[in-house]
């Protein structure tokens, strides 16, 4: 009795210190905060018909005229098209498609004639599209050297691994290297407006501003500079499939030539679907009220260099207006349209199952 | 490609942490309603059938997650006239698409916003853009050239109007479907969970503690009451071995389960029956034998 009210801590400091140490490294009860047992304060939505019906309702009355904004301005957009391929024995380029090949030293020239029904107004841009033609194949979209095409010397000299089989031509590195380069588009496309006195008037092209500033700026640049090109491109080859040399694209100008040439920039931009187009020419607007371009007839006059009957592809020359929401393409509006009438008639569908069900979710005992 | 892996990762990283926040009903509604329990004895939740319809939903947000995009972008261009259809912005719209759905069904999946949730979701989407745009910097692109080609892709597509409405779209048309469909379960057919949490959210306050019932103390123990002539006729007769839960007198009426209360049950089988009428029966005839020894002394 008297030995039960001693305390035994002292006694047997080693057990009673284990135990007691035992005891508290034992005790695994996690604190008593809100963090640990998982009572924080928080919001605990549950799908309700006051919370869902109104939203599908919003959605479709939010949708449906956001999808008649983006119809109606689509079909504001002028765009003009025309196939210049020459696969028919009819058409214009016929004979220039069945002579040019990659080796044709000779140019073919051919001229298309065609007719705006109405005047294009603001800046007009034109465009040349491809179809059938595989930009975005995997093998093709690697073979380039960004370094290369950053003006970095080394690349410039020895170019990356990626650009095989166009790496090299002979002994000489290939400058730029790679498929999308050696594939470059390099047909020219002149457009000229034939007044009501049958004379003919050249449209003014401008050449650029058609490229992104992140790639004419950062991306690509010219080895050494952009003056004396012909002296930093020595000792490199240009492209097989290439008539002239990367430092001959535009001596005109050195803020066009070499890497940094728009219409190479341009092209390097790998398309992702098989039919694209990429920006060739602006049309800029005209001061005053007139159209920039008047409706009436026009001829187009086609240098043909690139071949694409040989893979089935096609070659068109497009003339288009631009808005707030890019080029013309209807499948915006009509998806919204289209999404937001589901979504509405969703809303009234719930709401009717809504009202049938209700009652007898409210009275639902949850079973014990 | 190797660039939308490190965007992946953060998201993955981040929403695998999300779920230890992850409650739809506390504590003690869990106690109060055990039922809520049974879905995963009988694996509701995680059999073919939810597999299949899983892998339906997938295959649905895989086709509007490409073709919307698709189609929105064949043939169009930048509002300046410049390329948008190029395989880089074609890429960084069909993945900001993806993550955007998987952002929005993450907020419908998650039922308990406490502030871990919340910073873990929108940091998520946040980290995304971060490092998308960190990805396509000038910067990264001059000192790892060949690794992060995609530069000023970001910058110049995810500012076109036509872009964002795209993704809108496409999250839309995936999130919709999911929504209608859980309404209408709820209506038609609501699980023990949905049942739970709508009688939670409409009683405001939690479930009440356990309160210590009054009950009326007997003077009398029960080992001596047990000792009664006829107690152990009332034992042998078997009628304990009905569940019926015992009736007390208490200041509050409770309907809770047994279980809420803490209280050991005792459903007493036969063996156990025989040890106590024995045990009594050897009690009683001790007392009887003492007292006998009393009244002889």
């Amino acid at each position: 009795m008297m030995a039960s009210s001693y305390n035994a801590k002292e006694e047997d400091g080693h057990h009673s210190g284990a135990s007691s140490g035992a005891g508290a490294a034992k005790n695994r009860k996690p604190d008593n905060t809100a963090f640990k047992q998982q009572r924080l304060p928080a919001w605990q939505p549950i799908l309700t018909a006051g919370s869902v019906l109104p939203a599908f309702f919003v959605i479709g009355l939010i949708f449906i005229p956001i999808g008649i904004g983006l119809y109606v301005t689509s079909n504001n957009i002028r765009e003009f098209e025309i196939d210049y391929t020459g696969e028919s024995s009819n058409s214009p380029c016929y004979s220039c498609a069945k002579n040019v090949t990659w080796n044709s030293t000779e140019p073919c020239f051919c001229t298309v004639n065609f007719t705006l029904e109405r005047p294009f107004e603001s800046n007009v841009f034109m465009y040349y599209g491809l179809s059938n033609f595989y930009q975005n194949h995997r093998r093709y979209v690697k073979s380039r050297d960004d370094r290369q095409l950053n003006g970095d010397p080394s690349s410039l000299r020895n170019p990356s691994k990626e650009c095989e089989p166009y790496r090299t031509s002979g002994d000489l590195p290939i400058a730029p290297c790679g498929a999308i380069a050696n594939s470059l588009f390099n047909d020219s496309l002149v457009l000229y407006y034939i007044d009501s006195n049958n004379s003919q008037s050249e449209v003014p092209l401008v050449k650029k501003g058609i490229a992104w500033w992140t790639d004419k700026h950062v991306k690509f640049k010219n080895p050494g500079g952009n003056s004396n090109l012909t002296a930093a491109f020595q000792g490199t080859a240009k492209p097989v499939n290439w008539r002239k040399a990367v430092y001959e694209l535009d001596p005109s100008d050195p803020e066009n030539n070499g890497f940094i040439n728009e219409d190479f920039i341009v092209w390097m931009r790998t398309a992702a679907l098989p039919t694209f187009r990429k920006l060739y020419r602006i049309i800029q607007k005209k001061p005053g009220a007139t159209p920039t371009l008047p409706s009436g007839n026009y001829v187009l006059h086609i240098t043909y260099n690139y071949p694409v009957l040989s893979f089935d592809g096609r070659k068109r020359m497009i003339l288009s207006t631009i808005s707030w929401m890019g080029g013309k393409n209807p499948f915006l509006g009509i998806a919204y349209i289209t999404v937001g009438s589901i979504c509405f008639f969703l809303g009234v569908v719930l709401l009717i199952i809504h009202h049938k069900y209700d009652n007898r979710n409210t009275s639902a005992d949850i079973p014990s | 490609m190797t660039d939308y892996f490190i965007p992946r990762s953060a998201e993955l990283s981040l929403c695998f942490s999300e779920p230890l926040f992850l409650q739809d009903v506390n504590d003690r509604w869990s106690l109060q309603h055990p039922q809520l329990y049974c879905p995963g004895q009988k694996n509701q939740y995680f059999n073919k059938k939810a597999f299949a319809s899983c892998v339906m939903h997938s295959c649905y947000s895989s086709l509007i997650l490409f073709f919307i995009p698709w189609a929105a972008m064949r043939d169009t261009v930048r509002d300046d006239g410049k390329d948008i259809a190029n395989y880089q912005s074609f890429a960084l719209l069909t993945q900001t698409c993806l993550l955007i759905v998987v952002f929005t069904q993450l907020c419908l999946d998650t039922y308990y916003w406490s502030a871990v949730n919340h910073f873990f979701v929108w940091g998520s989407i946040a980290a995304y853009f971060a490092i998308t745009f960190t990805m396509y910097s000038n910067g990264m692109f001059y000192i790892f050239t060949s690794t992060f080609p995609f530069v000023g892709t970001a910058r110049n597509s995810l500012n076109q109007p036509n872009v964002w409405l795209t993704i809108f779209l496409s999250s839309l048309l995936c999130i919709l479907p999911v929504v209608a469909f859980r309404f209408i379960l709820i209506q038609l057919r609501p699980t023990i969970n949905d049942k739970v949490r709508y009688k939670m959210r409409k009683e405001v306050l939690p479930a009440p503690a356990p309160r210590r019932l009054l009950r009326r103390r007997s003077t009398r123990s029960g080992y001596a009451f047990s000792h009664s002539q006829g107690y152990g006729e009332l034992i042998t007769s078997q009628n304990f071995l009905m569940k019926r839960p015992l009736k007390r007198a208490s200041l509050f009426p409770q309907t809770d389960s047994p279980i809420f209360q803490n209280q050991p049950q005792h459903y007493l089988d036969h063996q156990q029956i025989k040890k106590l009428t024995d045990s009594m029966n050897g009690g009683l005839s001790l007392l009887l034998k003492r007292r006998v020894a009393i009244l002889v002394t």
